[in-house]
């Protein structure tokens, strides 16, 4: 888990804040899929976003992360707007700075869990004996140690979330975004991923978490709440009241609109 | 990302879509094969002619009635008797001028020796003086013949005849006109360096065998010869014993000018000057070939070209998540112009084995010595490498180009 596995010097993201973001799709009709919103994450904090299916949790993300660039407002990352940085400056940021968990999870179809878990190491020119270590010990973490050489279509879809995260964390990543890290697995080994989440935010990074279950988003220190792409509002977790026994269904499809927050 | 990475991945993508790959290299292993298949053959060939002599010490001058080919490259060398004793006699007072080799050939059936016999020969008329000159080649055993009843046979020949032919053996050769002969062979001749089918002969004075005459335009008749073989005394009388042959030749004076049809030249060269022009052709036949293979690289860049941005589309997505995992611009670049390149290489490697082995079996069936013309297959390489870069180029721009975010959209 050293740091000095990386090459090159760290920047660490610091701050991490999007000042009023609008992001607007064109497919015939324009969709606002974000409207002037403005959200800072303070380094080292950990943060829920709720809000039901199409409200724009997705689109957030993807423009916390420099994968996508707004049509409005700026992103800025430890003071610098994204938007100057170049297009290579906002790769390494993706590859050393930022992991990213997808709702998708987005895995390379032809490679195994554990060349996954190793691809942004390889963009980040770690030696190979260094990755193959450390993706072993990233997927013993999630509770894969036994699946290193499957590919992704032989691993069930928690599986292959559990992959997605542990992939996130290959490069030690400063701000973790993860999009419904647990929506596809079960109670049990979804209470082991939170875990997982609040070691990572007990070592000083700064998380951004998507989900639709109100009993994990009170692990975060905020809940933000998006709806129709609008910030409807912050809550501080100490603030509200827990919101009665966990009922442990946990296995909402993530799609599902999730109303079921607006207590 | 280092470049080993690359390696690895692109190969995963290659040999992930075998039957795709393979496809997409015929065309450069078929311009690039063909390439090397006849600098095989040439080369083959010009080793075969030259054997590696040195042409530059050869003290001669040919003369030669030389016509355009049909619809082909070059020339061709006539063997019509037009040069005639009167001729050759005029040639030999020429300054510096050794002598005159008059090459003819006397019609014959058939040579036998004890039992042996043979059918598939050639008389040939020599001079003895003649067989000192390097050119033809040299003596494995006895001389040339000292009078009209001996005879020079090539190895060839001694072969055809059942070999291990000892000097001061009988020879029977029997002539188209029906007369037959008896010679005692005095020597055996391995000749080197001949034309091809040139072999197995039976080499014998002119005199008295030699009979093809002609009418002169002077109203006589007179023996002449299909070709000369002007040996000159040394190298620096070459050049003006040539023209001063050539001037002969086109004097008005010559019979032969008088003989020769319309359509065909009389050629006064140095050997050379017969290579330098054997060269030629040569590069005629060498631009025709190389246009071909450049059409068929030129199929093989597209074919490359399009697999290529087929692959980028298909893995439009893979492109957005190595993107999204930290991969620059430049890295997909690489990622795929290494591709492109390993293809390349691949086709090259394949036009080279392909080549190598076309030009084996031609140059076996031609009965050439096998030849490996490393140069070209140096180049072969790079030129499969170039191809695959530039065929590489617009693909990996346009994969460097993906938005994460559309791509990642991709099912
Ligand atoms: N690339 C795109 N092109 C066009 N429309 C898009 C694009 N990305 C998102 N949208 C639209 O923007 C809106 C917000 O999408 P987003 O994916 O951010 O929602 P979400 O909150 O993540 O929903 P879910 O909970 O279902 O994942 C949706 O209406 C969606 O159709
Ligand atoms: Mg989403």
């Amino acid at each position: 888990m050293a740091r000095t596995d990386r090459g090159g010097e760290r920047t660490g993201t610091g701050v991490v804040a999007a000042r009023n973001v609008s992001r607007t799709f064109f497919l015939g009709e324009p969709v606002h899929a974000l409207r002037d919103v403005t959200l800072t994450l303070e380094e080292g904090s950990f943060t829920a976003v709720m809000g039901p299916s199409g409200s724009g949790k997705s689109t957030l993300m993807n423009l916390l992360g420099c994968l996508d660039t707004p049509d409005q407002g700026t992103i800025e990352i430890d003071g610098r707007s994204v938007g100057d940085l170049s297009g290579a400056e906002r790769a390494r940021l993706r590859g050393r700075e930022i992991g990213f968990v997808f709702q998708t999870f987005n895995l390379m179809p032809r490679l195994t869990a554990a060349e996954n878990v190793s691809l942004p190491m390889v963009f980040n020119d770690v030696v190979d004996a260094d990755r193959r270590e450390r993706a072993r010990t990233l997927l013993e973490r999630v509770g894969l140690g036994d699946r290193l050489d499957h590919a992704p279509n032989e691993l069930s879809g928690g599986q292959r979330q559990r992959v997605a995260i542990a992939r996130a964390l290959a490069n030690e990543p400063t701000l973790i975004l993860a999009d419904e890290p647990t929506g596809n697995l079960d109670s049990e080994t979804g209470r082991e991923i939170m875990d997982l989440f609040d070691e990572l935010h007990a070592e000083g990074r700064t998380i951004l978490m998507v989900t639709h279950e109100r009993h994990i988003a009170e692990r975060a220190d905020r809940i933000v709440t998006l709806v129709d792409g609008q910030l409807e509002r912050i809550e501080d977790v100490s603030d509200v009241v827990p919101s009665g026994p966990t009922v442990l269904d946990d296995r909402d499809a993530p799609t599902e609109p999730d109303g079921g927050e607006g207590a | 990302m280092r470049i080993r990475e690359s390696i690895r991945i692109s190969w995963r993508a290659i040999t992930g879509h075998k039957l795709r790959s393979t496809l997409t290299t015929i065309g450069i292993v078929i311009g690039i094969g063909s390439i090397i298949a006849f600098m095989v053959l040439g080369g083959a060939f010009e080793e075969d002619v030259l054997g590696g002599f040195d042409t530059e010490d050869q003290t001669l001058v040919l003369v030669q009635t030389q016509g355009e080919v049909d619809g082909g490259f070059g020339f061709q060398t006539f063997s019509d008797p037009i040069y005639t004793q009167n001729d050759v006699e005029a040639i030999e007072r020429i300054d510096g001028v050794e002598f005159v080799d008059p090459d003819g050939t006397i019609p014959a059936s058939q040579v036998r020796r004890g039992s042996e016999t043979t059918v598939s020969f050639t008389v040939r008329i020599a001079k003895p003086a003649s067989f000192s000159k390097n050119v033809s080649g040299s003596f494995v055993a006895g001389e040339a013949f000292a009078d009209e009843g001996e005879a020079v046979i090539d190895t060839e020949l001694a072969e055809s005849l059942g070999g291990n032919v000892s000097v001061g053996e009988e020879i029977r050769v029997t002539f188209t006109d029906g007369t037959r002969r008896s010679f005692t062979v005095s020597g055996i001749y391995a000749a080197e360096n001949q034309a091809p089918g040139t072999g197995t002969s039976v080499y014998v004075p002119a005199d008295p065998y030699y009979n093809v005459t002609v009418d002169t335009h002077r109203g006589t008749e007179a023996i002449a010869y299909s070709s000369l073989t002007v040996w000159v005394d040394s190298i620096e009388d070459l050049s003006a014993v040539q023209s001063a042959a050539d001037e002969y030749f086109h004097s008005g004076e010559s019979d032969a000018e008088h003989l020769v049809d319309d359509d065909k030249q009389i050629a006064v060269q140095t050997f050379d000057a017969l290579l330098a022009q054997v060269g030629e052709i040569f590069d005629q036949v060498t631009i025709f070939i190389a246009g071909i293979a450049g059409i068929a690289l030129l199929v093989g860049a597209i074919g490359i070209a399009n697999i290529m941005i087929v692959s980028v589309t298909e893995r439009t997505r893979e492109i957005g998540i190595m993107k999204a995992v930290g991969a620059r611009q430049r890295d997909i670049v690489q990622l795929f112009l290494v591709e492109a390149l390993i293809l390349g290489i691949i086709g090259a490697i394949g036009g080279v084995m392909l080549g190598i082995g076309t030009g084996y079996l031609l140059v076996g069936y031609a009965g050439f010595p096998m030849i490996y013309p490393i140069d070209w297959i140096v180049i072969a390489v790079f030129v499969g490498i170039g191809v695959g870069i530039v065929s590489g180029l617009y693909p990996a721009w346009r994969a460097a180009r993906v938005d994460p975010i559309e791509a990642l959209r991709r099912e």
